[in-house]
């Protein structure tokens, strides 16, 4: 395990957020730089305050997408360094600023993710590859592989997957932001098309587009900035993995439904933050199995159970473990660079206690976990 | 003649039956056992390895009926997913054939098949590893 030692204390002086949905008529750069905007305007910070950019982003939308979408803000000449970690592309930026400033380098800095996903069955590899004729590269199939396998050791129930859908739709009902804002009883998930069994359309993520954005800053470069101390809200853990020998093989990361562990064990230790202290979780539910799996695998739930303990509600926006409560990617939908940046937006909402309907009560630890392709799994922890 | 749909995980000895097996790597440091291509441990990360090949029967670890195939799918939809595990450790994953949905069941043993497959849009085909209840060459 690494020894993380963090050096200047870091804030998320403001957040931005574009809408997920489908944007057809919208370039990529407009969605991207909307979000840019929103974060400088939340934070109240200008532009050319901005030291370096890390964009997170996976499908090609021309060389060094980053800069080209931020030109249209001035050219200021500040580093900007596009970033692709796959679904973790986001919350990787994230973690580059978050370091780039802890160690010194950088006093403010700009972290943010877009991406219009294609419709369809999202793969790892190219489609001249083996795996598409041995039929092993399918995302969603993954997951239902992990699914049917927890249902056979922990006596998980169909229905019980469904739930988390269940509960991430309503959560998303009170978030103006989220691609899939319409709510569904359990009945209404297990009865949709049928995508790879158990996993219903429903309880895979839409792919989806959108942006998000956060400014980061040193805490005691603050006030050089004017940025309001109240309102920002301490980075006390980033910890980032890659793959960790599992014994099962490589050939798809749904091998290792628990490779988020090594993340969480970093993070939990660098800010001295037990699990029973998290208020509230964002994690990476692409489909429902994952939301269910790494919530084990962050040691917020014993093995086993998350099954039972979201049919019980303790994910719930009135549980004791709220879950992705401005609906996850299951109903926000997943534009891969954005949904990292997305999580931390959330994150930092509900700490300043501005979520509105959905606002989790006196919250003031938040944990977001992003995972992607290649085994990589980014954990933060957040605190008012 | 038809060649292995990729050379660095089936070993094709017999084009014709066909016949062949799936080739991987032991560490010779610290004995552990990878499916596929490897020039390094990715265990102990050692280049001290020896190349290897399975025996032809696992056990089914999970499986999936997908019915919404990736883009490329070249066979039948819907198709049984099988993740299978190797008595030597790793886990393969190949489409699961010869059998009812409902005779499913983890744990059970199944043998590896090899299937010609149409590659690509020339006419060519190519040797595909799947999976298949045992005992059915007999």
């Amino acid at each position: 395990m690494n020894n993380l030692k963090p050096g200047r204390e870091v804030v998320v002086a403001g957040v931005g957020l574009h809408p997920f949905g489908r944007f057809r008529d919208k370039p990529l750069a407009s969605l991207a730089l909307d979000s840019v905007v929103a974060a400088l305007k939340d934070a109240a910070v200008a532009w050319k305050d901005i030291q370096v950019a890390y964009f997170g982003h996976v499908y090609y939308e021309g060389m060094s997408f980053g800069e080209t979408s931020l030109s249209k803000l001035g050219l200021t000449g500040i580093p900007i360094i596009n970033v692709e970690n796959a679904c973790s592309s986001g919350s990787t930026a994230f973690w580059q600023a978050y370091w780039g400033i802890s160690s010194g380098v950088f006093d403010i800095a700009l972290a943010f993710g877009a991406e219009k996903v294609p419709g369809g069955p999202v793969s790892v590899t190219s489609e001249d590859s083996p795996d598409r004729y041995i039929g092993g590269d399918h995302m969603m199939a993954g997951y239902a592989l992990r699914s049917r396998r927890y249902m056979e050791d922990t006596g998980a129930t169909p229905a019980s997957l469904a739930q988390v859908t269940v509960k991430a739709r309503q959560n998303a009902s009170l978030n103006p932001y989220a691609h899939r804002k319409d709510t569904y009883s359990v009945e209404e998930v297990l009865n949709s098309r049928m995508i790879a069994d158990p996993l219903t359309l429903f309880q895979c993520c839409p792919t989806s587009e959108g942006a998000a954005a956060a400014i980061l800053c040193a805490k005691e470069a603050l006030t050089s900035y004017n940025i309001d101390r109240k309102r920002s809200i301490n980075v006390v853990a980033a910890a980032l993995t890659s793959g960790n020998y599992n014994g099962h093989g490589s050939d798809h990361s749904a091998f290792s439904p628990y490779r988020t562990e090594p993340a969480a064990l970093q993070a939990y230790e660098m800010s001295g933050i037990d699990p029973k202290d998290v208020d509230l979780v964002q994690v990476h539910d692409a489909a429902t199995i994952g939301e269910l799996q790494q919530l084990e695998a962050l040691h917020l739930i014993p093995y086993g159970e998350a099954w039972s303990a979201t049919i019980e509600g303790r994910t719930s926006l009135t549980g004791d473990i709220p879950t992705n409560t401005d609906g996850g990617l299951l109903a926000m939908g997943h534009p891969f660079g954005a949904t990292g940046v997305r999580m931390i937006h959330e994150t930092v909402t509900q700490l300043r206690d501005e979520a509105g309907d959905r606002q989790i009560p006196d919250a003031r630890v938040g944990l977001a976990e992003c995972s992607g392709a290649g085994d990589v799994t980014t954990v933060h922890i957040l605190t008012k | 003649m038809s060649s292995s749909i990729d050379e660095t995980r089936l070993n094709i000895s017999n084009a014709e039956e066909p016949q062949g097996e799936l080739v991987g790597f032991k560490c010779n440091d610290c004995d552990v056992v990878v499916f596929g291509p490897a020039k390094f441990c990715q265990s102990c990360t050692s280049d001290n390895l020896t190349s290897i090949t399975f025996g032809s029967v696992g056990s089914l670890y999970s499986y999936t009926e997908v019915k919404v195939p990736p883009h490329g799918w070249p066979g039948e939809v819907p198709y049984i997913l099988a993740e299978v595990e190797l008595p030597e450790g790793p886990h393969v994953l190949a489409e699961l054939i010869n059998i009812q949905h409902e005779d499913i069941q983890i744990g059970m043993t199944l043998n590896l098949a090899l299937i010609p497959v149409e590659y690509g849009s020339t006419g060519s085909t190519k040797i595909v590893y799947k999976w298949s209840p045992a005992q059915l060459s007999d």
